[in-house]
């Protein structure tokens, strides 16, 4: 079942394990600069609001509707990271373990293939949370994602459209696979006593186009970031049991005339932001091993490449920055390290 | 409704046992009413308030505004406003749960829906 408050997706599995739940929220974070340099990880912003599509049937596509689920607005050019948080399992004293999959526009972010239902190994099409903390864009080559940034469907510069050739579905999809409960139980037998738990708590924004609200995500600067292996089996996962939502990407500047409500602003630019001297961000988790890029996004075309070629203006304020203060987190070190911002 | 009455004095007085400015005229003052008017309501010799002033004895008494309202035998205007618009919705939703014990209705949750794509 999902279900929507405050502006997570919370996924839960009460046919599964009644405690087993992962929640899924949107953070607006700075656009990276897209100049072919690696960059560690941006801040949490704070997170976009989200609405269901149903709340507003008379104003939205009815593409939209049609697709059920939700949706969030981003401006163009406006960046994005999606973060994950399981359940902890007091009796089992571990965090439920749930396979993700997330696509923009219904083509793999973490392979590059075609939506389908399920998961698949080779290649990985999912990533495995709580090991998976967040995901910030496209899994270019292993270690490295391009960053998702908002373009509006139909300019020529998302995934979607560099893959496809077509504009046709626009925002992201995602899909929760919960482990199978008897694997889980195997895996993780339930303890007597009971451990003074730390959660690991990390949190960690062109050419104008036309009026039609649809956003897809393109692939933008470079950043440092690993797509964890499965450390599981892809037959540990529950598929039957798997919940999916439509994450429609609204453009922010239609956003007030479908829901009313004015949207976020967007996020400062890196230069402004590290220039202040706040914090980006360094993770590791040593033993976990990072999947291979995917060949197909490894070909995409960053918005700043394409809007070159292109000659249009599509990512104003695109300049290089050397993050200054950088925080390393590392899995189980230390406690209250916030992938935040503070603006 | 005749119970409401009765109940306004009883928190009242309780109040007043505590606290001296819980008097008929200090509270009719203070929500601004006439103290004999309040007096009768209390004594069920008057119909239970407006709204407005149900609103505001329910502040000024700290009681639930939709419990008091509801011993008046009134529904607040949101309340009135949100079935008015989809009644049809709103009264098979009501009659369904009628019976339905407090923990079950405060479970029912609104999913994220699923269409084709």
């Amino acid at each position: 079942m999902i279900e929507l408050a405050s502006n997570v997706l919370n996924f839960t599995f009460p046919d599964v394990h009644p405690e087993a739940e992962l929640q899924i929220n949107f953070q607006r974070t700075l656009r990276i600069p897209d100049d072919d340099h690696d960059y560690p990880l941006p801040p949490g912003l704070g997170t976009f609001p989200i609405q269901h599509v149903d709340d507003h049937a008379a104003n939205v596509p009815s593409s939209w509707l049609q697709h059920g689920g939700v949706m969030l607005p981003m401006f163009q050019s406006e960046a994005m990271w999606l973060d994950f948080d399981s359940s902890w399992i007091e009796q089992n004293d571990v965090a439920y373990p749930f396979a993700i999959k997330v696509a923009a526009g219904k083509q793999c972010a973490i392979s590059g293939e075609p939506w389908n239902e399920g998961v698949t190994g080779k290649p990985q099409n999912y990533m495995v949370a709580p090991e998976q903390p967040w995901l910030d864009g496209f899994v270019v080559e292993k270690g490295c994602i391009r960053q998702f940034v908002a373009m509006p469907l139909g300019a020529g510069y998302s995934a979607e459209e560099q893959i496809t050739g077509a504009a046709q579905h626009g925002g992201l999809q995602v899909a929760v696979y919960p482990m199978k409960r008897n694997v889980f139980e195997r895996r993780f037998p339930k303890v007597k006593r009971m451990k003074n738990t730390q959660s690991h708590d990390v949190c960690y924004s062109m050419p104008e186009c036309c009026s039609a609200p649809d956003m897809g995500l393109a692939p933008g600067g470079r950043m440092k970031q690993e797509i964890y292996s499965d450390p599981y089996d892809v037959d540990d996962w529950d598929i039957e049991a798997g919940g999916r939502c439509f994450v429609h990407l609204c453009n922010s500047m239609t956003w007030q005339s479908l829901t009313g409500e004015v949207p976020p602003h967007p996020a400062p630019t890196a230069k402004v932001y590290s220039s202040s001297g706040l914090p980006w961000f360094d993770y590791y988790d040593d033993p976990m091993t990072a999947v291979g890029g995917s060949p197909i996004l490894a070909k995409l075309k960053s918005v700043a490449q394409l809007s070159a070629e292109k000659k249009d203006a599509a990512l104003p304020e695109n300049e290089s920055v050397t993050p200054g203060n950088l925080v390393l987190c590392r899995k189980g070190l230390k406690q209250g390290q916030v992938r935040e911002g503070a603006i | 409704m005749k119970g409401f009455g009765d109940y306004l004095r009883k928190v009242r007085e309780q109040r007043r046992s505590e606290d001296a400015t819980f008097s008929v005229r200090q509270l009719a003052s203070r929500v601004g009413v006439e103290p004999s008017y309040l007096s009768k309501v209390e004594r069920g010799q008057q119909p239970p308030p407006s709204e407005k002033t149900i609103a505001a004895l329910a502040r000024e008494l700290d009681q639930d505004p939709d419990v008091l309202l509801a011993m008046a035998g009134k529904v607040s205007g949101d309340l009135q406003a949100i079935i008015r618009n989809r009644p049809k919705l709103f009264a098979d939703l009501i009659r369904q749960l009628k019976d339905t014990p407090d923990h079950a209705v405060l479970r029912l949750v609104r999913e994220v829906r699923d269409g084709e794509w």
